[in-house]
């Protein structure tokens, strides 16, 4: 698919979770994906070249939690965006890559959609 | 005959104390002999007391004794040239579990120029030990729990948070969209009191800290141009129960909405400032805003949710409510005067 819309990419294990994080970025107008771990959200990143930015949660099932994933697609990926939330409150941002920011959950839905335009916008 | 090295009569007095001693004791000759040993010395290490006297500390038992470093130890000390505080060793013994000792030697100087004794007082740590081991275990087992709660929590408040959002997105009605996002900031408010106190150690919470981010987090989704509307924040230092500090936020929520709901209308310009204070029992919650003002008599709007919610905790917090004109704009102030009941606890008058 080719269009104008920038790809976010939602992680996150918890379905209602995920559901709402794919409907806050599709009504911020954004294309949304969604895997409910760090193997499937590289499976996906694998297989479209077109996505602009990753959304994640830190603890989820599988190989990888939030934290790996987040450095994982800066060494493979490097332009894409990244944006990490969890419930532990305070997470230190020196454990994510260079770039990326942290959100504590319950996130604030208008704080991410800001967040993601400005970063898009970079 | 190694008996007559303990040819110069020991004080029986002396002997006396040691073998009383509830602690463990052992006395000795500069070469390390065993003059007495305590009953508790005895019964705590399984060492027959009719065996001790005479015998070197490598031969007593079945020379479990004989550790070097506790030789050299001693010898040192014997010398006079360091006291054996509080030294650490382990006892090992076949098919005994091994022990943690504290030893404390001295030479003995009774102010004569007799021979060197020494006094060797051996305390068994080993229960202590794997107590305190025990107890650290414990505390860091209970933070882990304590955090794994924590975030459970916070996982749990963003379901119910997205949940709400979504059908706030989903809603046709304006009104109705309305009350799924108080209620979301309702949520949200709660949320930002647990956040507090997993950054804290006890059931606590820095009112400044909570009621800023609080702020923050009502202006960032319901001011939707900081340039013309402006919601301040001010707190002294303040530290509160948890339990208050969640009917505080909830209170502060309700009346924000409220005068963002109806103080501004047609994209007025204006500021909300929400304040509190405290001294002693006492303190007092400001919100006002330089809006339009309230519509009295005919005109005033039916009270809705939150009005009944910003009651009830007040009520609840024994506190009083106070709605003026703020010429222009709305004061709404909210306060706490002392413990009333007080006086029923004083003592009666002799």
């Amino acid at each position: 698919m080719k269009n104008d819309r920038a790809v976010v990419l939602v992680v996150e294990d918890d379905p209602l979770i995920r559901m709402g994080a794919v409907d806050l970025v599709m009504a911020a107008g954004y294309e949304a994906l969604e895997a409910r771990d760090a193997d499937a959200a590289i499976a996906i990143l694998e297989m479209r070249t077109d996505i602009d930015l990753v959304f994640t949660d830190v603890q989820m099932p599988g190989t990888m939690d939030g934290i790996k994933l987040a450095h994982y697609i800066r060494e493979r990926w490097p332009p894409v965006r990244i944006m990490v939330a969890s419930g532990a409150a305070i997470l230190a941002e020196s454990e994510l890559p260079m770039g990326s920011l942290f959100f504590s959950k319950p996130y604030n839905d208008t704080a991410i959609t800001d967040t993601m335009a400005r970063m898009l916008a970079s | 005959m190694p008996h007559t090295l303990l040819e110069p009569a020991e004080a029986a007095s002396t002997l006396a104390v040691v073998v009383a001693s509830n602690e463990p004791l052992l006395f000795l000759t500069e070469d390390l002999v065993v003059i007495a040993a305590s009953s508790s010395f005895c019964r705590a290490f399984a060492v027959d007391p009719k065996t001790v006297f005479g015998r070197h500390l490598k031969d007593l038992g079945h020379g479990e004794w004989k550790m070097p470093k506790l030789v050299s130890l001693l010898k040192t000390t014997a010398s006079g040239s360091a006291e054996v505080e509080a030294y650490e060793i382990d006892l090992v013994r076949p098919d005994q579990e091994t022990r943690n000792l504290v030893m404390h030697a001295k030479v003995l100087a009774d102010g004569q120029d007799g021979p060197v004794r020494l006094l060797l007082a051996i305390t068994d740590v080993t229960v202590a030990r794997a107590e305190a081991r025990h107890k650290d275990d414990l505390i860091r087992e209970k933070a882990i729990l304590v955090k794994e709660i924590q975030h459970r929590v916070a996982n749990s408040l963003q379901i119910i948070a997205s949940v709400l959002m979504q059908s706030a997105r989903r809603v046709q009605s304006e009104e109705a969209r309305g009350y799924l996002q108080s209620a979301h900031h309702r949520v949200m408010s709660i949320a930002a009191v647990q956040r507090q106190l997993s950054g804290s150690d006890g059931d606590t919470v820095v009112m400044r800290d909570y009621l800023v981010q609080l702020g923050e987090s009502l202006s960032a989704s319901m001011i939707p141009d900081p340039e013309c509307l402006r919601l301040t924040v001010t707190v002294d230092d303040s530290v509160v129960p948890a339990a208050l500090s969640v009917s505080m936020g909830l209170i502060v929520t309700e009346l924000v909405i409220n005068a963002l709901k109806h103080a501004f209308p047609e994209k007025r310009q204006g500021l909300i400032a929400v304040d509190y204070r405290s001294e002693g029992t006492e303190w007092t919650l400001s919100v006002i805003d330089d809006g339009v003002g309230m519509d009295t008599g005919e005109n005033a709007p039916k009270a809705g949710l939150g009005t009944g919610i910003v009651e009830a905790l007040t009520r609840n917090l024994d506190a009083g409510i106070v709605v003026s004109d703020a010429e222009p704009g709305t004061a709404v102030v909210i306060s706490h005067r002392g413990a009333k009941t007080q006086k029923e606890d004083l003592p009666p008058a002799a």
